[in-house]
């Protein structure tokens, strides 16, 4: 699993940190009026912050609007963005923000049941790639299988253990990046993703 | 150990976040009951599953247009208000200010006295027992304005009874357009109503 590492420490200067993280770089030009530089990071983010917000939402048309909600956020708050931080911990934090602020909008039920109804018919990511570890045909089907039951498995949970797992287990953010973007300590976010483990484990365990 | 607490342990032994004692003590732990090793066996599958899901999706390409899009509009509404605009519209605002205020203070002195004094009879005027003689000091002390009617209609300057004390008087002219705004709803064109009350 990909994981980044940890927070680099408050009192590096930006000039350094820039040279370092190239997504501070890019994010400083962009605080600088660059929209050509805005137009890199949202290539280098958005499919990621699509695919999660894909996940938090479980809804295609929502994920694309929110997507793009999120980079305009980008791009408005941009003088509020620090580089000490990294910018893929801002960026999620926007996310999911915006994503928390969607599932708790009233008429939001009304879209997800439509959403369900078509859930079935394919993904405009498609089906999981296929295990690279299975030889034939019937493992690369089973570990299709896997990956669809563990995104319906995941869509069931609670929407912070949804974000929390999601952040620290498939993007990859340390936990005290996670704790950032949802707000709670680093204690709560491993308690969150402890119990979404332990119902994923039971929701799939027959695949596993 | 119980197997609660070596439930627990996995979680941190998977994410290497277990120390070398307690890492010792789970190994211990799973060497003997065989329901936590298939549990410790089971997390590991998952967590292997979980990262082999897809981290990224395909960004259709109206996406990425409408986003550049919302963003080129945004800069260009934050271009016009630059920040050389920003500061000047309010320096001049407060210029201007600062003018009136000067002029006000250099046009008072000849105005104050008059208007002193009239906000004084007006005063003891209306602590007055006689309010027609009170309402005609008034008027003395004040100029007549265009427009104004010169005294009460005959039927009323008749019963002096009826002139209690009536502040309005003093201030008819805020009374000009009454009609008007009696007259005019939120739905209604204001100046075409204040136009027909008028005329």
């Amino acid at each position: 699993m990909h994981r980044e590492p940890g927070p680099v420490a408050a009192a590096t200067p930006a000039a350094t940190m820039a040279s370092v993280d190239p997504d501070v770089a890019l994010m400083l030009r962009v605080q600088a009026g660059e929209q050509a530089a805005f137009q890199e990071l949202f290539r280098k983010y958005s499919p990621r912050v699509l695919q999660y917000v894909r996940r938090m939402l479980a809804s295609d048309a929502r994920a694309e609007e929110v997507t793009q909600d999120v980079f305009v956020q980008v791009f408005r708050f941009r003088a509020r963005y620090r580089p000490e931080s990294r910018f893929s911990t801002w960026v999620f934090t926007i996310a999911t923000n915006l994503c928390l602020n969607e599932l708790r909008r009233p008429e939001r039920q009304l879209r997800v049941d439509l959403w369900d109804d078509r859930a079935e018919e394919g993904r405009r990511e498609g089906p999981s790639l296929a295990d690279p570890a299975a030889v034939g045909p019937e493992e690369g089907a089973s570990a299709r299988e896997l990956s669809q039951r563990l995104d319906a498995a995941i869509r069931q949970l609670p929407e912070k253990q949804r974000a929390a797992l999601l952040l620290s287990r498939i993007d990859g953010l340390a936990y005290t990046d996670v704790a950032s973007a949802l707000g709670c300590s680093e204690g709560a976010v491993k308690a969150l993703v402890f119990r979404a483990t332990q119902s994923l484990k039971a929701a799939v365990r027959e695949f596993l | 150990m119980r197997c609660g607490r070596a439930r627990r342990w996995m979680a941190a032994a998977l994410d290497d976040e277990l120390s070398v004692r307690r890492r010792h003590a789970l190994d211990r732990h799973l060497a003997r009951c065989a329901a936590c090793r298939d549990e410790m066996a089971v997390s590991g599958r998952l967590a292997e599953a979980l990262a082999r899901l897809p981290m990224t999706a395909e960004v259709p390409a109206a996406v990425e247009q409408a986003t550049l899009r919302r963003v080129r509009m945004l800069a260009a509404d934050e271009g016009e208000r630059a920040p050389w605009l920003r500061v000047f519209v309010p320096a001049l605002a407060t210029a201007g200010i600062v003018v009136l205020a000067v002029l006000g203070t250099l046009r008072l002195p000849s105005g104050r006295p008059e208007a002193r004094s009239g906000t004084s009879q007006t005063a003891a005027a209306r602590r007055s027992e006689k309010p027609v003689a009170v309402a005609e000091a008034g008027r003395t002390a004040r100029p007549a304005r265009r427009g104004r009617p010169p005294g009460p209609p005959p039927a009323l300057a008749a019963a002096p009874e009826l002139f209690v004390d009536l502040p309005l008087l003093h201030n008819m002219e805020k009374l000009e357009h009454f009609d008007a705004i009696r007259m005019t709803t939120l739905d209604d064109d204001t100046s075409g109503d204040a136009r027909q009350s008028n005329g």
